[in-house]
């Protein structure tokens, strides 16, 4: 079910500079997601999508325009403040990944709760997060794969494994940059299905950059960007039909009700 | 906890880290080893500056020396304060002098020092007698002659019919006349104990195999004659003499210098009657030389005598021990901070390495103190290991030090630590548990002072830059 308002944007502008060479990337983009929703941005490639994405994650700051997250402005936050905010109520997936090449994938998907707590603060806490981890894991199917390192997954397992870091916050939003654009399409539908069961059963807010157009329109609704610009946009529902996800063949998706 | 699992795991996993671990312990290693073995040189010659010198001199300014021995001897005794701390005192005459004998038919001359003694005082005052080669006079010092030493005399005497010449009478017209010698008639000559390296010389061309290579210019029972100058009229005076035993501090200024002889003798021979240059003094506890030094001045005030205690009079020695130990650690620690630089240029690369991660890091909630944590903690980390095991190495290399410096002689056929120079038969090594920790802090703080710069970097880094880096 699509809730009340979580997060909008107004008038987004950003440009990259280097040296003397601007590049516009986002020239007043106007957005809002609503709690609940599974959200797809589509474009082609350099119309800002990431760029939004990072704006919204506050991992970067807009040149002008505003961000707020249950109606607090968050683009103008400390950076503490916006630290804490990412770890505590967004999750991040990413194309490539991105996970520590050091750690195991338990270490890995444990990596937001050890940077959330104290040295203290994790022994007391470490035994549940564990547990959690391991959960996390079991449910995305790499309940076998906890004790191996990133070189040691395929392309999937990868971005499973970045999947249950996303989650392991317990997170409000979760922004995921393309998170099938470097698989192929049986895994990365897999993963997607993974998302959308999320979405569906655990009512995770989702935005996601995809430029698999039919991925985006099996979603709640679909944004298009072009020239740094809304240049589509449906308003966000009033009340979405819930899909029903079958975690036990992972599909195929049926929606009910209407 | 997360900064701690990443700066192990980095640890682990970076060869690079390595080489800073190395460069660290290397300094370390270097810096134990050479404070070691300053620390040994240094505490070694204190030692045996002490053991030869009394605690405290009482001492003339000139060669003329001062009278009422006995007087003064009495007037010491007589404070408590100087009777409870005070455990030996003994007279003591010294002058310059030069040394004349015959080896393998060639005459030789040496400037020596000439120190007149009574034995057994100057025993209870020490410095002397532990000294003594012949192990008869270690326990009750004497100048008699040994059997042996009798037998050689009187075979070379007989050889040569008559007394060793003497040198040629220096006559001046311009001069008074020399006083009179000593009596003519034939007397078996006074016996000395000559400082080991007046009697003996190393001999750098023998055969490896062979241990002893000392090489005796004078044996016991060998006839020198002593020049030096009476008392008030420092006109030159002269007498034979007969070597019955070797003083060997091996501290080579004094085993080149030192001539003993009976107090008495050199008295009558400088015609100084009772006068002597020095009043020696063993003390029951150093640690209260100030004070005795203090009482000691202020009881002879009056007279021409300068009062100091062994360190004070050697005072120029001790302070160039500690400046060089100084400067050369200084030095030392320069090494170090060329190991500082090769951190700060390895850490780079690391941080350049790890930008990704730094992006993913922050991405996930890190602040950038944290990121600034875990490598200013992995450079700690480093500081620390490196240092523990450059500790390890610098205290085994200085345990074995001998062993090595053999070793490395016997591969490369140079003598590494010419045991002439100091007499030492092994070099000396001193371990300071504070001198240690202050080499360990002082690396491991340079360690994570040269991390600061690439640590800060690596904690400015913008999220979006670093995940994006490639």
């Amino acid at each position: 079910m699509v809730g009340q308002e979580l997060m909008r944007a107004g008038n987004l502008h950003k440009t990259y500079r280097k040296n003397a060479v601007c590049t516009p990337v986002l020239l007043g983009v106007d957005f809002e997601v609503n709690q609940g929703e599974f959200l797809s941005i589509v474009g082609p490639s350099g119309c800002g999508k990431s760029t939004l994405i990072h704006l919204l994650g506050t991992l970067d700051k807009p040149d002008q325009g505003e961000v707020y997250f249950r109606n607090q402005r968050i683009d103008n936050l400390p950076s503490s403040q916006r630290d804490h905010l990412r770890n505590r109520e967004f999750g991040f997936i990413f194309q490539f990944y991105h996970l520590l090449p050091e750690l195991t994938t338990l270490e890995n998907v444990l990596m937001p709760l050890m940077i959330r707590h104290s040295t203290l603060g994790w022994l007391t806490a470490r035994w549940r997060a564990i547990k959690k981890a391991k959960d996390l894991l079991g449910k995305v199917g790499l309940g076998h794969r906890m004790n191996h390192l990133p070189k040691e997954l395929s392309g999937g397992e990868l971005q499973r494994t970045a999947i249950a870091r996303a989650l392991i916050g317990d997170p409000a939003l979760l922004f995921a940059d393309e998170p099938t654009g470097n698989l192929d399409e049986s895994t990365g539908n897999g993963i997607f299905d993974t998302l959308r069961g999320l979405n569906q059963i655990d009512g995770v807010t989702i935005i996601m950059v995809t430029h698999n157009l039919d991925i985006a329109s099996t979603t709640h609704r679909t944004i298009r960007l072009a020239a740094g610009q809304v240049e589509s946009a449906e308003p966000a529902p009033a009340r979405v039909h819930p899909w029903v996800f079958d975690p036990r063949n992972e599909g195929p998706l049926r929606q009910t009700g209407g | 906890m997360f900064k701690v699992l990443l700066c192990w795991k980095y640890l682990r996993t970076r060869f690079l880290a390595l080489a800073c671990i190395v460069s660290v312990m290397l300094g370390v290693a270097t810096l134990i080893v050479v404070n070691s073995v300053m620390g040994g040189f240094s505490t070694k010659l204190k030692e045996r500056l002490h053991g030869l010198l009394s605690d405290i001199v009482l001492e003339a300014y000139d060669y003329d020396g001062f009278t009422d021995v006995e007087g003064k001897l009495a007037r010491i005794n007589a404070d408590p304060f100087l009777k409870q701390e005070i455990v030996a005192m003994t007279p003591t005459l010294e002058i310059f002098a030069m040394l004349q004998f015959n080896f393998r038919d060639a005459p030789f001359t040496r400037p020596v020092r000439l120190i007149g003694i009574e034995p057994e005082g100057r025993k209870a005052v020490g410095g002397f007698a532990e000294h003594l080669v012949n192990p008869l006079n270690r326990k009750r010092p004497s100048f008699e002659m040994t059997e042996e030493a009798k037998e050689r005399f009187l075979i070379k005497r007989a050889a040569r019919g008559v007394d060793f010449p003497g040198p040629k009478a220096f006559v001046n017209p311009n001069e008074p006349p020399p006083p009179d010698p000593p009596p003519s008639r034939p007397h078996d000559p006074q016996g000395i104990i000559l400082g080991y390296a007046i009697g003996h010389f190393r001999d750098r061309n023998a055969p490896a195999e062979v241990v002893n290579k000392d090489v005796r210019t004078l044996e016991p029972g060998d006839e020198v004659i002593i020049t030096t100058v009476s008392g008030a009229r420092l006109a030159p005076v002269y007498d034979r003499f007969i070597v019955t035993d070797y003083f060997k501090s091996e501290m080579s200024e004094y085993d080149s210098n030192y001539v003993f002889l009976p107090l008495e003798h050199l008295q009558k021979l400088r015609t100084m009657e009772d006068r002597v240059t020095s009043i020696q003094i063993r003390l029951r506890d150093f640690d209260q030389a100030p004070k005795v030094v203090e009482k000691l001045k202020a009881m002879f005030a009056d007279a021409p005598l300068e009062v100091q205690t062994w360190e004070q009079k050697q005072g120029a020695i001790l302070a160039a021990i500690r400046v060089e130990k100084g400067i050369l650690n200084v030095l030392l620690f320069l090494i170090i901070a060329v190991a500082g630089f090769g951190i700060l240029a390895i850490f780079s690369m690391i941080v350049v390495e790890k930008t990704r991660d730094i992006g993913i890091l922050k991405a996930l909630g890190a602040s950038n103190r944290a990121i600034l944590a875990i490598f200013l903690g992995y450079g700690l980390l480093l500081g620390l290991v490196g240092a523990g095991f450059g500790t390890l190495m610098g205290l085994e290399l200085t345990w074995h030090l001998n062993d090595i410096e053999k070793f490395i002689s016997k591969i490369t056929g140079q003598d590494i630590f010419p045991r002439d120079v100091y007499y030492f038969d092994k070099i000396p090594t001193d371990i300071q548990p504070m001198g240690v920790l202050l080499v360990n802090l002082g690396s491991i703080g340079i360690a994570v002072l040269f991390s600061l710069l690439p640590a800060l970097r690596a904690a400015m880094l913008h999220p979006v830059r670093a995940l994006r880096f490639e």
